[in-house]
C-alpha cells in the first residue's frame, strides 16, 4: 500500500468526501430526531394507550420492526410515488430511517415506562398531578435513566443504516467512497477510511450518551 | 339564467374540460413533457468508470453520460440541459417504470426478460470480455495463452459463472478469481496471474490509464448490447431518442461519439462510408 499516493487521492477527493459525510451526519441527525420524538408517542401509545389505539400503534412497531430497512427504503422511494407523494430520495430516505428508528425507541420507552413501579404514577395522582404533569415530572425522568443506553445503540444504528440510501442514490459518504474508487481502484484502503469516519460518528454519539447518562444519574 | 341552468352549465364545462385533459394526457408524449420542461432527467450511476463515474471536480461523466449529452443536445441543441439521477443498478428498471427518469442509460445489458419491463433503444456499444496482458509479458497475444494450456493463470471477478466463463475461451488455464477489479489488476502486476480477464470497456479504460504498461491480448467473447431503456408505450419518445442515438452513430453527431469513445476506450472510429447507407451493407 502506497501512503503518498493515497493522501494525495485523499486530498484530491476531500470535498466530495466532506459532502458525503455531511449527508451522513443530517441524514441520520434527521432521522433520529424525528424517530425519536415520534418513538416517545408510541411508547406512550404503547404503554397508556386506550386499548384500540394500543392495537394500532402494536400493529406499527411490530410490522415496522419485522421489516428490512432497506424494504422500508425502497418502498417510501417507489410505493408512495405510487399514490401520488413524490419525495426526492433525499425526503425518502429520511422519511423511511426515522419510521424504522421511531418503532424501535417506541418499544425502548415502553420498556423504560413499564419498568417504573406502578406506585409513583399511583403517588403522583394522589398529589393531584395530571398525566401531563405526571410524565414530566416524575415518570419522564426515571425512564431517561433507562432509555439512554439503548437510545445510544439505536442511533448508532441509524448512522449505519444511512449507507443503505446510496442504493436510491443519496450521495452519503458510501456512495461518495464508492465514486472515488472507481476512479482510482483503490478499494481497500478507501473503504477503511470510510470505516473509520462512520466510527468517528458514532464515537460521538456515544460520548454524547454518556455526557447525558452523567448529567441525569441521580447524584450518590 | 336560472340557478339549475347554471349548475348544469358549469358540469357540462368541468366534464368537457376533463375529458379534454384526459385526451390531451393520452396523446402527450414524454417528448412534449421533455420539451416542455426544459431539460432532459437522466438515469445513471456514478460508480463504474469509464461508463458513468465522477472526475476529480465532482462532475459526473463516461461513455453513458455521453450518451445523455447526445439526446439533450438533440432535444435543445445543448448538451447540458440535463438533470442527473444517481441510481444504483437495480434501480434502473423501477426508476424508467415509476417515471423517475425520462430515461435510463447505466451499461444495461439487452436480455428478453429486461425486454417485456422497459423498451430499449437502439445499442451504443457492444461489450465483451477481453484478456489484458503485461506489456512485457512472455505470451505475445490470445493464441500463445491457448497454447499454452494449463500453465496460464487468469485473474477474474468473482462471479458464479467466472470459472466457466474464462474456460470458454481458454479451456485449460487455472482461474483466480478475486473481490474487486483493483484486485485483479494487481494480481496481473505482481505476476500472480499472466492475464486478466473483465469487461473489455473496463480493460480499454485502464489501458487508456496507464499508456504503454500493458496490452489487450485481441480476443473477445461473451458479447452483450448495451442499450438505454425508457417507458414501455411511448412510441413517439422511443423514436426520438432513437433517431437521436443513430444519428450520432452515423450522421451529423458521429464527431461527438467518436470523440467519446476516443476519450473512454481509446480507440479512434472511422467515420461511417459516405453514400450508400451503412444501415443497408
Amino acid at each position: 500500500m502506497d501512503i503518498a499516493h493515497f493522501l494525495d487521492i485523499l486530498w484530491l477527493a476531500r470535498i466530495p468526501i466532506l459532502k458525503g459525510l455531511g449527508f451522513t451526519i443530517s441524514i441520520s441527525l434527521l432521522a433520529i430526531c424525528f424517530g425519536t420524538l415520534l418513538g416517545i408517542f408510541v411508547g406512550l401509545a404503547l404503554t397508556y394507550g386506550v386499548r384500540p389505539l394500543r392495537w394500532i400503534v402494536r400493529g406499527y412497531t411490530d410490522f415496522i420492526r419485522g421489516t428490512p430497512v432497506l424494504v422500508l427504503v425502497l418502498a417510501s422511494y417507489y410505493v408512495l410515488s405510487t399514490i401520488g407523494l413524490d419525495l426526492s430520495p433525499f425526503q425518502a430516505g429520511v422519511l423511511a430511517l426515522a419510521v424504522f428508528c421511531s418503532s424501535h425507541v417506541g418499544e425502548i420507552v415502553r420498556g423504560a415506562l413499564q419498568a417504573i413501579p406502578k406506585g409513583q404514577t399511583e403517588a403522583a395522582k394522589a398529589i393531584g398531578l395530571t398525566f401531563p404533569q405526571t410524565f414530566a415530572y416524575v415518570l419522564g425522568p426515571q425512564a431517561l435513566r433507562q432509555v439512554l443506553p439503548a437510545w445510544v445503540n439505536t442511533a448508532a444504528e441509524m448512522v449505519k443504516a444511512s449507507t443503505l440510501l446510496s442504493i436510491i442514490g443519496v450521495a452519503e459518504l458510501l456512495l461518495r467512497t464508492q465514486e472515488i474508487i472507481s476512479r482510482s481502484f483503490l478499494s481497500l484502503e478507501f473503504y477503511f477510511f470510510a470505516g473509520f469516519l462512520y466510527f468517528i460518528i458514532n464515537y460521538a454519539i456515544e460520548r454524547f450518551g454518556r455526557y447525558v447518562e452523567r448529567k441525569t444519574a441521580i447524584p450518590s | 339564467m336560472t340557478n339549475r341552468l347554471r349548475v348544469a352549465a358549469a358540469v357540462a364545462a368541468f366534464a368537457m374540460l376533463s375529458s379534454l385533459t384526459a385526451f390531451a394526457q393520452e396523446t402527450k408524449s414524454k417528448l412534449d413533457e421533455v420539451l416542455a420542461r426544459g431539460h432532459l432527467v437522466l438515469g445513471t450511476g456514478s460508480t463504474n468508470a469509464p461508463w458513468h463515474f465522477k472526475s476529480v471536480d465532482d462532475k459526473l461523466q463516461g461513455f453513458d453520460v455521453d450518451m445523455g449529452h447526445i439526446i439533450a443536445k438533440a432535444l435543445f441543441n445543448d448538451p447540458e440541459k440535463i438533470e442527473f439521477v444517481n441510481q444504483s443498478s437495480d434501480a434502473r428498471i423501477p426508476n424508467i417504470t415509476t417515471d423517475k427518469v425520462d430515461i435510463t442509460c447505466q451499461f444495461m445489458t439487452v436480455t428478453g426478460e429486461r425486454a417485456q419491463q422497459i423498451a430499449f433503444t437502439i445499442p451504443y456499444y457492444r461489450e465483451g470480455v477481453g484478456l489484458m496482458l503485461k506489456a512485457d509479458s512472455k505470451y505475445a497475444d490470445y493464441a500463445a495463452l491457448k497454447a499454452a494450456g494449463s500453465a496460464v493463470t487468469i485473474s477474474v471477478l468473482q462471479n458464479v459463472y467466472a470459472e466457466s466463463m474464462v474456460h470458454a475461451a481458454l479451456p485449460e488455464a487455472k482461474v483466480d478469481q478475486y473481490e474487486s477489479v483493483d484486485l485483479i489488476y494487481q494480481a496481473l502486476e505482481s505476476g500472480r496471474a499472466d492475464a486478466a480477464a473483465t469487461d473489455q470497456s473496463s480493460l480499454a479504460w485502464y489501458m487508456t490509464q496507464n499508456q504503454g504498461r500493458y496490452k489487450d491480448a485481441g480476443y473477445g467473447w461473451n458479447p452483450q448490447t448495451y442499450a438505454c431503456g425508457v417507458k414501455r408505450g411511448d412510441q413517439d419518445w422511443l423514436n426520438f431518442v432513437n433517431t437521436a442515438l443513430h444519428e450520432a452513430m452515423t450522421g451529423v453527431e458521429f464527431d461527438f461519439y467518436a470523440k467519446s469513445f476516443k476519450t473512454w476506450f481509446g480507440k479512434d472510429l472511422t467515420p461511417p462510408q459516405i453514400g450508400f447507407p451503412v444501415e443497408y451493407k
